[in-house]
């Protein structure tokens, strides 16, 4: 049996997860710590005195870099070997491709995310 | 509310994910509130599901949520009257399509008050909560191709992508990342190198930036030059306002 879900890679994966429901716990109360500190301290400190000028142009490339780097990781790395593969992901190149048309149409979030879902869906049945 | 209903989709797929994560029905809900951030819970979902070690899974996540630092600082100027429980509670509650709708409207509408900008994240904190509910149920009643699921974080983050280009410079500093993250997740066989070329990507973008901002060259006015964007972002409402 054990050898049956390994060789099953995708739903090995979450089924032989090395965490139980506390490190679960801990993780989501660490994420919580990570998701209040940066929501909080510049509001927080802002709303009595002025932003540094630094602080504001570090910050405006820190979104786009890491939203970058994490679609690339989700397009062309393979994570379990972390290698690159420029043509792995054929369909979600191409779904790829159509969220962003979608988005500089419509500027809709769930519209983007949807008609990425369903090209991907779409692509991936017909291949 | 139209905000509400926007959170539906991905809230039902982020649902869907955390229940291939491992989490519960009680684990779903807890994290949708706590860290109420669809980027963030798509990434911890994913994560989890190739086992990253849980530190590296914290940083990248701290780093995800560092967008709010900008967020928050930019709607601070609005709340210099409000009392510092406000604030938290504000702060807490503060998401991307959120601070989209309230600085709209702080920026346009004169009578908006901070009393109801927090109605507005609390009435979206809720329909993302349930969203993420109904996911997991979802989620545990039928089986559903992951891979296609998954998708919905690239796609979620091609869009906040392209709502950021504003002009050529940050395009560059783009497809530099993209590079360099290929590079250092290749480099380090882990998730660290997101990290890192995450870093690496916003330093150059900052000291390019602050290099060219003291010269007034032709290099300036072409990498500060527009692309054609979305119409209506945060930088298109505060040029109106400035003009």
């Amino acid at each position: 049996m054990d050898n049956l879900l390994l060789s099953a890679p995708v739903i090995a994966q979450s089924v032989t997860s090395t965490m139980d429901s506390w490190d679960h716990l801990l993780l989501i109360a660490l994420a919580a710590v990570a998701a209040f500190i940066p929501r909080y301290f510049p509001m927080r400190f802002f709303t009595k005195r002025e932003i540094p000028e630094w602080f504001n142009e570090w910050m405006k490339y820190v979104p786009v870099s890491l939203f970058t780097a994490l679609v690339v990781k989700g397009i062309f790395i393979d994570t379990a070997t972390y290698s690159f593969h420029l043509f792995g992901h054929v369909n979600q190149i191409i779904a790829a491709v159509i969220v962003i048309i979608v988005t500089y149409m419509t500027r809709s979030m769930a519209l983007s995310v949807l008609a990425g879902l369903a090209a991907v869906a779409i692509i991936t049945f017909m291949m | 509310m139209p905000l509400c209903l926007s959170y539906l989709p991905i809230g039902l797929a982020c649902g869907i994910l955390l229940h291939a994560a491992g989490f519960n029905f009680f684990m779903t809900f807890l994290v949708s509130v706590v860290v109420f951030s669809g980027g963030a819970q798509f990434l911890i979902a994913s994560l989890l599901t190739i086992n990253a070690p849980l530190l590296s899974i914290v940083v990248t996540l701290f780093f995800l949520e560092l967008r709010y630092a900008l967020l928050g600082s930019s709607l601070s100027k609005y709340m210099r009257n409000q009392p510092q429980r406000f604030i938290w509670l504000f702060s807490v509650s503060l998401n991307d399509e959120n601070y989209a709708i309230n600085y709209l409207k702080f920026a346009t509408d004169k009578n908006w008050t901070p009393r109801q900008a927090l109605m507005v994240e609390h009435y979206s904190l809720i329909s993302w909560a349930l969203a993420n509910l109904v996911g997991s149920l979802v989620g545990s009643a039928i089986s559903i191709n992951l891979e296609i699921v998954d998708f919905a974080l690239t796609a979620l983050f091609l869009y906040m992508i392209v709502m950021q280009v504003r002009n050529r410079l940050t395009l560059i500093i783009g497809l530099l990342s993209a590079v360099l993250a290929a590079v250092c997740l290749v480099a380090t066989k882990s998730t660290i190198g997101i990290i890192i070329s995450t870093l690496l990507a916003s330093f150059v973008g900052f000291f390019i930036e602050s290099r060219l901002r003291h010269t007034n060259t032709k290099a300036e006015k072409w990498m500060f030059g527009k692309v054609r964007g979305p119409a209506m972002t945060r930088k298109t409402i505060e040029e109106k306002n400035e003009s």
